[in-house]
């Protein structure tokens, strides 16, 4: 009996494996510009990056950039929000054509997706409440108190390779949240000491939350970010690489990051 | 962004979570039956394999079954996240259900099946004149219990990118740093469609009792 379970357990595993091993065939580029839309996923849920407004529409730095760049590719451009969890995934399966959602570069990623050229440099900050009396002053005393961060990000991942894996933090003590405004309100009652996050929600973070500010900012794992393409898509690539240059060269970018992150 | 909006920007994605249900109950329930009836009826081969399967799928967290049903399955199949989403849902239910009738089949007295035999029916046509009239009977009120269970866990969707009601209520969350009136109305929204949903499925109950199992 057990042994028949097992045996259907590793067919079922076997069929849905070899499922996966079929990747679609063709360029992206030329997928995109037959269907004449390119399907972008995003997580609508990262002020001032990505979010809703009244009107339940999507907006936001990334979203406005993503339209201007549709634009030029000169196909129509078809939204997918999902949270962000599962934006490399839908990426690497096909589901997505690409992804704009506040990426910064790591390595860890790129084994499994490419990466556009960057097209804003961001930083990371740390938040606290204004009442926090411990001793901050390098990223790494971080360890000593009970931190909060957004699963999957490149925070979360300097948190767990720089401090829990090397032994300075306990796991316990990393709290990871599906999306960063839980964690904001996690840390106004106190569940956690310290928020990480990229600078630019931080900002917005501090601003519409009572009580709290950014105690730290600096580059740490974070810094460029850039658009999400499939591995291997190399003609898409060099598309999305040359209108992200002419964005740049016309002050477009330069705009967009004085509209929404007032600089 | 004012209350009256938001509300409705919510409520909005009511429509999903209803088609997500609409498409997975009745082919949990399709499915279950067809199962069930394996089971009960198919001999020892089948009844171990639909055991097998009852266990392995039951045994799945429906969210697993999801990632796996949109992220692997749908490869070369490319189901979109609402349907993906939709079916992997009337699949997980599958097994429950098949449990559901398969219970109400066997609660049918077998002197019924008898009696259907010596009266010259066929097995088959016993089976469905005879047990599953019967067996649908005393089937409604656990049943109502799967269909609360399918509208609650059409939440699910949202991970797969579906606008439902949880995602709407997530994406408000984070624009309008007003968590506590975006779940309550989420809340109240599922709260009132499983409400309505057992209502009908009591009054329906009531109606099909058989008079003799009170």
């Amino acid at each position: 009996m057990k042994f028949r379970i097992v045996l259907a357990l590793a067919i079922v595993l076997g069929v849905l494996l070899a499922g996966c091993q079929q990747a679609g065939e063709g360029s992206v580029l030329d997928k995109i510009q037959a269907a004449n839309k390119v399907v972008v996923g995003t997580s609508a849920d990262y002020p001032p990056y990505e979010y809703i407004d009244e009107t339940g529409k999507m907006v936001g730095f990334d979203i406005e950039l993503m339209e201007e760049i549709a634009k030029r590719m000169d196909v129509a451009l078809d939204w997918q929000d999902m949270p962000f969890d599962s934006l490399i995934a839908a990426v690497q399966e096909g589901k997505i054509d690409m992804s704009i959602s506040c990426f910064n570069y790591s390595e860890e990623r790129d084994q499994l997706v490419d990466f556009s050229d960057p097209y804003y440099t961001s930083q990371d900050a740390f938040i606290v409440t204004d009442g926090f009396s411990g001793t901050f002053t390098v990223p790494e005393d971080a360890a000593n108190f009970k931190v909060g961060v957004q699963s999957g990000t490149v925070q979360d991942e300097w948190l767990t390779a720089e401090l829990v894996d090397a032994g300075l933090m306990s796991e316990a003590n990393l709290s990871r949240y599906e999306r960063v405004d839980q964690a904001a309100l996690d840390l106004q009652v106190g569940r956690i000491d310290i928020l990480m996050s990229d600078d630019v929600p931080a900002q917005a973070i501090v601003s519409q939350y009572d009580g709290l500010k950014i105690i730290y900012q600096g580059m740490l794992y974070t810094g460029p970010i850039n658009i999400v393409l499939p591995d291997g898509a190399a003609d898409l690539q060099a598309e999305v690489n040359r209108i992200i240059a002419d964005l740049e060269a016309e002050g477009f970018i330069d705009a967009l990051a004085v509209k929404y992150f007032s600089e | 962004m004012d209350v009256g909006r938001f509300i409705q920007y919510i409520a909005s994605g009511t429509a999903y979570t209803v088609s997500v249900t609409l498409i997975a109950l009745p082919l949990g329930l399709f499915l279950g039956l067809i199962f069930s009836l394996l089971y009960v009826y198919g001999g020892k081969v089948l009844t171990r394999i639909m055991s097998i399967y009852s266990t392995v799928m039951r045994g799945i967290p429906p969210i697993v079954l999801l990632f796996i049903l949109y992220f692997m399955v749908s490869g070369n199949i490319n189901l979109s996240p609402f349907w993906a989403g939709s079916i992997s849902l009337g699949i997980v239910s599958s097994a429950y259900q098949m449990e559901i009738i398969r219970g109400a089949l066997l609660s049918v007295s077998g002197a019924q099946m008898m009696a259907a035999r010596a009266i010259g029916m066929s097995r088959m046509r016993a089976i469905k004149h005879i047990i599953i009239p019967q067996a649908f009977r005393m089937a409604i009120c656990p049943w109502s219990n799967e269909a609360a269970i399918v509208i609650k866990d059409s939440s699910l969707v949202y991970a797969l990118g579906v606008p439902e009601i949880l995602r709407r209520a997530q994406l408000i969350s984070a624009s309008t740093q007003q968590p506590f009136l975006a779940f309550i109305v989420a809340g109240l929204i599922y709260f009132m469609l499983v409400f309505v949903t057992n209502r009908l499925l009591d009054g329906l109950d009531k109606r099909m009792r058989i008079p003799a199992n009170p």
